[in-house]
């Protein structure tokens, strides 16, 4: 019982973040490819970036070679998926407007 | 040796005639029938220039000798250079003027003949290029240059046989003379390679030398010369490439003058003669020229025997004329040769733009339409007479004295049967010019158009006189010795054979034999009484004895079916060739390989375009599936350490696709 209060309390070891990190990617993977709805989709992306600025911060503080260079990657990274959400979030209002659904399964002018 | 100034005049022989070509070509819209003035000026400058050229080798004006200088042309840096130059000797300087005075001849008739012509200056422009490709190739001291003045020859003849191209036969014809006597220029032009390749140099006098120095071996030399003598052949009309000349008469007739007289033909007697010191080195060649010659001659008479077109008997007429100067050059009459070529120039000429004269008065070239002309055109009747006993050799026109030198060498150097070929169209000769001649001018009109006929113009007209002057007097410079006349034999004293060629041969003098002479002016007289006898009193005579001959007459207008052999060989067998090529190019290339890779590219666009489902999701699934494939690949290189993660990778990604999957 006391080891199990121990291993609480101590601070948690590299693995467990990259595990974190890879099932939180891994879902929004898999959310992005299966889910329908535009929006849906846009947070399984917001999700597999966040899992990999998770692992970048992870890496960061255990890598003393690193000298915190992934935590200023991980600002740039949640910039740059701003812009991006943004962006995309407007090509799904105009897409919704001109066709009245979000459902990108629908969407499919481009097939061959 | 000479001056600047002097080497100007000399080059400006044949560039004059190329400038007006240019100016004519670009200006030709503007200046139109106003073209022929500077056509004629350029030319009359010319003749002017090689008269000058002339005086100078005969040594009237300066002290005489060749006139030769070069420039380098084409440096091959270690192969040597292409020098282009000049090389005047007698011969050269005899066929300048020749050359420049008949062009300008039919210069002057054009004039009035082409009025009117949708494309009058253009025509004038051609013919100067013709005239100045002429002179160019008089001038040319070796073979590259030759050939290249050679080849410009053959074009301007291709453009101006094919000058009326709305008509299917004179561009057929045009085709005809070009692709004729292609054939004889890639002979010519491997005979060049193999001299160049042997001797290092194309200049003809080095190339004697190195001849006679052995640089080449016997048997190679002869090939060479041969070959060199295949492109004669093809260019003056000789058998058995003499078909293209008779069909040359599709073109305007001034035209047909001045291929005949100066420009065309005579390039191949000239290069043999030009080339004459390595043509003596083989025996073989020599007597190959000699019977090719003969032979020709012959030939061509007997076809010109049942002509009724006035222009294809000229035409055959020159053929035969032209076969009498190679048999003179190969049994080594080189002198004798090179008048007939001269004299037959002005009276050929003459026959030409007598012919034309006729057609520009009845627009008919059938002799049998014609008759009664001698009355309603005396002029056009009586230098066609002087023309036409000058080419039978009747003494003392101008035809006589050439012609007799050959024959009679034919004699004196035993080659009997050359004699026999020689002395048979003599009578030939004489037969069918003046069936032509009579038949024409004499007898009643057989057609509306001789009824209402008329002499030609002044402009016309007076080019024949003089040409009339000339084929009655030319010969006149040229009286043998032994004739006994006080004159001097000016042509033999300046046109000789070089020293190397009269030892090599064994060149004698003979005696002029007035009982060779004889026979030979009886035999022309001969042929002419008998063209009398069967077409002036009873032209049913004539009718009469082509029905009992009728096998022959049908062979001999056909012309010995040569157009028909080659047709069903050569022609055919091209044809068949083309056709060939043409199905391999079109279904093997076209549509086996350049429409097979279409058709194949099409399918496999056709198999993967489902790939392209126009869902992101599927995109994505695919940049996924690629991530992974190359994260297995790197894992792979990396090393087993990886195997783990990249087979968990594995199973997710089998389940996200059967995921999706489920789903497209």
């Amino acid at each position: 019982m006391q080891q199990f209060m121990d291993a609480l309390v101590a601070a948690p070891p590299l693995e467990a973040y990259l595990i974190v990190g890879a099932v939180m990617f891994a879902i929004g993977a898999w959310g992005a490819l299966i889910r329908r709805n535009a929006v849906v989709i846009f947070m399984c992306v917001e999700l597999m970036i966040n899992a990999v600025n998770l692992t970048l911060v992870a890496f960061a503080d255990f890598l003393p070679g690193a000298g915190g260079l992934g935590v200023s990657y991980a600002v740039l990274v949640i910039a740059i998926a701003a812009a991006e959400v943004s962006v995309g979030l407007a090509i799904v209002l105009a897409v919704f407007r001109s066709r009245r659904t979000v459902n990108v399964d629908e969407v499919d002018s481009l097939r061959g | 040796m000479q001056t600047v100034g002097q080497q100007l005049i000399i080059a400006a022989i044949p560039v004059l005639p190329a400038l007006v070509f240019f100016a004519l070509a670009l200006l030709g819209r503007v200046l139109r029938e106003n073209a022929q003035y500077v056509a004629i000026l350029g030319v009359t400058i010319s003749l002017v220039f090689s008269v000058f050229a002339l005086l100078s080798v005969a040594g009237l004006i300066g002290e005489g000798g060749p006139i030769a200088f070069s420039v380098p042309w084409i440096d091959l840096g270690e192969g040597g250079v292409f020098p282009m130059g000049v090389y005047i000797d007698g011969l050269a300087a005899v066929m300048l003027v020749v050359v420049c005075f008949v062009s300008l001849m039919i210069q002057l008739y054009s004039g009035a003949f082409m009025e009117g012509d949708s494309r009058f200056a253009w025509y004038y422009a051609v013919l100067n290029l013709f005239t100045a490709s002429m002179l160019g190739l008089v001038l040319a001291p070796n073979f590259i240059q030759l050939y290249v003045f050679w080849e410009l020859v053959g074009l301007c003849s291709y453009l101006l046989i094919g000058h009326w191209y709305e008509k299917p036969s004179a561009r057929d014809a045009a085709l005809k003379a070009f692709i004729v006597t292609r054939i004889g220029d890639a002979a010519l032009f491997v005979g060049i390679i193999i001299f160049w390749a042997q001797t290092g140099t194309t200049a003809f006098g080095a190339i004697a030398e190195a001849a006679q120095a052995g640089f080449i071996g016997a048997s190679l030399l002869t090939t060479a010369v041969i070959l060199v003598f295949i492109g004669a052949v093809g260019k003056s009309a000789q058998f058995p490439l003499h078909v293209w000349l008779p069909d040359a008469m599709e073109g305007p007739t001034p035209v047909s003058a001045l291929i005949h007289a100066a420009t065309m033909v005579a390039a191949g007697v000239y290069l043999v003669a030009r080339t004459y010191d390595i043509f003596v080195q083989s025996p073989t060649a020599m007597l190959v020229v000699a019977y090719i010659g003969g032979f020709t001659a012959l030939m061509a008479a007997t076809m010109a025997l049942v002509k009724k077109d006035i222009k294809r008997v000229i035409a055959y007429s020159t053929v035969s004329q032209l076969g009498y100067m190679m048999l003179a050059l190969g049994i080594g009459a080189y002198t004798a040769g090179m008048f007939h070529l001269y004299n037959h120039a002005f009276f050929k000429a003459l026959l030409f733009l007598g012919a034309g004269s006729i057609i520009y008065a009845m627009n008919s070239y059938n002799i049998f339409e014609m008759g009664g002309l001698r009355r309603r055109m005396p002029l056009t009747f009586w230098t066609m007479v002087a023309a036409g006993l000058s080419l039978a050799g009747i003494f003392p026109f101008a035809g006589f004295w050439s012609k007799d030198g050959i024959v009679a060498s034919a004699f004196e150097k035993h080659y009997y049967l050359l004699f026999g070929m020689a002395l048979l169209t003599v009578f030939l000769t004489a037969f069918y010019i003046f069936r032509a001649i009579f038949v024409a001018f004499l007898g009643e009109p057989r057609s509306e158009a001789a009824r209402d006929a008329a002499e030609s113009p002044g402009i016309m007209t007076g080019p024949m006189a003089i040409l009339a002057v000339l084929a009655v007097a030319s010969g006149w410079v040229g009286i043998p010795e032994g004739f006994g006349l006080p004159v001097p034999d000016l042509f033999a004293g300046f046109v000789a054979p070089s020293e190397f060629a009269t030892e090599t041969l064994g060149i004698e003098e003979h005696g002029f034999s007035f009982a060779l002479a004889a026979v030979s002016v009886l035999m022309g007289l001969a042929g002419i009484g008998l063209a009398y006898f069967l077409y002036v009193p009873k032209p049913e005579r004539a009718t009469a004895l082509a029905e009992r001959l009728r096998p022959a007459h049908v062979f001999l207008d056909k012309g010995w079916y040569f157009d028909a052999l080659y047709g069903a060989t050569f022609v055919r067998a091209a044809m068949w060739l083309g056709r060939f090529t043409n199905a391999f190019d079109r279904r093997a290339l076209g549509e086996g390989v350049v429409g097979g890779i279409g058709r194949g590219v099409f399918r496999i666009g056709e198999a993967i375009r489902r790939l392209q489902t126009g869902g992101v999701q599927n995109y994505a699934l695919f940049i996924l599936v690629s991530v992974l494939v190359l994260g297995i690949v790197v894992g792979a290189v990396a090393g087993a350490q990886w195997a783990v993660a990249v087979v968990a990778l594995i199973v997710a990604l089998t389940l996200a696709t059967f995921a999706v999957g489920a789903r497209l």
